[in-house]
């Protein structure tokens, strides 16, 4: 299957991409799914991240399905 | 009426604190947050703001639903802008209104203190020698 991984701001910069799509395995969960997405693009580490899944928070333990919405960000800085 | 927008147009702040106002109400709160010309020495040339704009209204809705809980409060607004922003503009504002002030101050407090920790909106700031994503509340 294959879900949609976003980036903005400084993960943005770290991967040079705002958007990719990866492949996974069926009944995926977020936590591995991220661990991936970290394992390809390395400089992503340096940073201490956020994970979300279809707009929501992540807590890693959410099954993935095809075409779901992820992304990987930084500590908020809004306000 | 409580609202949550996000917009790149400059905001009017009193025009944001009219739009939550009830007859039920004696006080509205508002914070202008805007943006700063000098962290601690370094002094930012202007600012840059990008957001998840689905998920950060996601979370604003979400606030204001907890702040309803929480404080004795009528209404909220908050609009919070995108893009490129000089030096003194509004960045962020959120007014409150309640029968009493008090509950107005605490949920506007409450709200901004949430906003940043939760909210998926990031601030480059640019300097004459470079620029910075902010991550997090450290450098504040």
């Amino acid at each position: 299957m294959k879900v949609q991984v976003l980036f903005f701001g400084a993960t943005a910069d770290a991967v040079g991409k705002r958007e990719i799509e990866i492949d996974l395995a069926e009944h995926t969960k977020t936590a591995q799914a991220f661990e991936n997405v970290i394992r390809d693009f390395p400089r992503l580490a340096e940073h201490k991240l956020l994970f979300a899944v279809n707009q929501e928070y992540a807590n890693g333990d959410e099954l993935l399905q095809n075409g779901d919405e992820l992304a990987v960000f930084t500590a908020v800085s809004g306000g | 009426m409580d609202f949550f927008e996000i917009t790149t147009e400059p905001i009017e702040v009193g025009a944001n604190a009219r739009r939550v106002v009830p007859a039920s109400c004696g006080a509205i709160v508002t914070l202008d947050g805007f943006v700063r010309r000098f962290t601690k020495e370094r002094e930012t040339l202007y600012l840059e703001y990008e957001g998840y704009e689905p998920m950060a209204l996601k979370e604003m809705e979400k606030l204001i639903a907890q702040a309803r809980e929480q404080f004795e409060i009528e209404s909220v607004g908050i609009v919070h802008r995108l893009g490129k922003l000089e030096i003194g503009e509004t960045s962020v504002v959120i007014s409150v209104a309640a029968p009493h002030r008090r509950a107005a101050f605490e949920a506007c407090e409450w709200l901004i203190k949430e906003l940043k920790r939760t909210v998926p909106i990031w601030k480059k700031e640019v300097y004459a020698d470079g620029e910075t994503w902010i991550e997090g509340e450290k450098n504040q």
